[in-house]
């Protein structure tokens, strides 16, 4: 996958975060009961861990994903690292969270699941976006490419 | 992109989960400390209690609340929807809320109510209820013990021996009778049941759909609306 492609598709895995977290925290605020087909989505959601210090799980995720988005549509080095470094925390922490749901709280949330779901796709992109851009890089510096030729048995 | 980017990237994404995942710990276990008083206090702190009447007297709404403390559905709402009302409508002087208190389910809903009714007295009474809703137990299995009803207490600040020597007296007693009397008026068969209207008004019995915010907000927005 080149690193347009990751691009591309980084940027529509992260508007779909978005969407999922922005729903997450809208009735969180409002009060409304999550559309929810496991009946684990209250559950989830009123337990201790739906929080960090006061700042909603879900608060946490759309900053993510808004996050990534960003690093997504912005060009060069700086938004490939910090992006990628965004991508993997929140990877990690989302299986954290989803370790959390099956042997603490007991409960599962879809809309968790599926936000799960999407910072797995976005760390892989994120991953794949460092690779292609360590192969174009390989490829432009004529020394560099020397230096691996050398390095083969 | 060298091999020694790609390190300090693994290297922040790490430092940042182990971060949160820590905090997300932290967090999780000061909250399972001490759940039921810092709710509550923080749900009601500041606002009017005139005996069973929560709110504003001269709020534009009125919503009459019949419960019993041992009965399930009742804690379920006063979890998921009454801090929504306290917060959204009660607070901010729109709605008033009494609580008439049925103890037809059995002894510990008659201990606990009459707990509360004594609080009230203090300016405590909805501090006392949710806090036997937060440890409510099954029903009729004794659960409303003393150690219980003296860690409702102390979690509100209240004189254990004070209130527990008024739970007793006759005013007590009378405040019960009434309650079932409005309760048999408004044609209550079943807890929780509500009554809403707007305030000094005639009140209508509501059917809820949903023991959510969303089976009464609507409700309450209509009839504040001009």
């Amino acid at each position: 996958m080149s690193e347009r492609s990751s691009r591309i598709a980084s940027v529509v895995l992260a508007l779909v975060g978005v969407g999922i977290t922005g729903y997450m925290l809208v009735t969180r605020a409002t009060g409304a009961t999550l559309s929810c087909s496991s009946g684990g989505c209250e559950t989830v959601q009123s337990s201790p861990y739906s929080e960090v210090f006061g700042v909603p799980v879900a608060a946490l995720g759309l900053g993510a994903c808004a996050f990534v988005l960003g690093a997504a549509l912005a060009k060069g080095e700086i938004a490939r690292l910090t992006g990628a470094v965004v991508a993997l925390a929140a990877f990690a922490f989302s299986l954290y969270l989803l370790v959390v749901q099956v042997i603490v709280i007991d409960a599962l949330c879809d809309w968790c699941l599926a936000t799960d779901a999407v910072t797995t796709a976005l760390a892989a992109l994120a991953l794949l976006r460092l690779r292609a851009a360590a192969r174009f890089a390989a490829c432009s510096d004529p020394g560099r490419v020397r230096v691996t030729a050398w390095e083969r048995p | 992109m060298t091999a020694r980017r790609v390190l300090l990237v693994l290297i922040g994404a790490a430092a940042l989960s182990v971060g949160l995942i820590a905090t997300s710990q932290l967090g999780a276990r000061d909250r399972d400390e001490a759940p039921s008083a810092r709710a509550t206090h923080s749900s009601l702190a500041g606002i009017p209690q005139q005996g069973n009447v929560l709110g504003d007297p001269d709020a534009p709404v009125t919503l009459v609340e019949y419960a019993d403390l041992q009965c399930p559905y009742c804690a379920e709402w006063a979890v998921r929807t009454f801090p929504v009302l306290v917060d959204n409508y009660v607070r901010t002087g729109k709605l008033r809320v009494v609580f008439h208190g049925l103890a037809f389910i059995g002894a510990d809903s008659d201990v606990a109510l009459r707990t509360a009714l004594a609080a009230g007295r203090d300016g405590r009474f909805w501090d006392v209820v949710a806090g036997f809703y937060l440890r409510q137990g099954a029903e009729n299995a004794g659960w409303v013990t003393d150690e219980v009803v003296d860690g409702v207490l102390a979690d509100v600040g209240l004189n254990r021996d004070r209130v527990r020597k008024a739970r007793d007296e006759p005013w007590v007693s009378s405040e019960l009778r009434t309650a079932q009397a409005a309760a048999d008026g408004a044609g209550v068969h079943g807890t929780p049941s509500f009554q809403l209207g707007r305030t000094g008004g005639p009140l209508e019995l509501l059917h809820l759909t949903s023991l959510g915010p969303e089976g009464m907000t609507p409700a309450i927005d209509a009839l504040l609306r001009p």
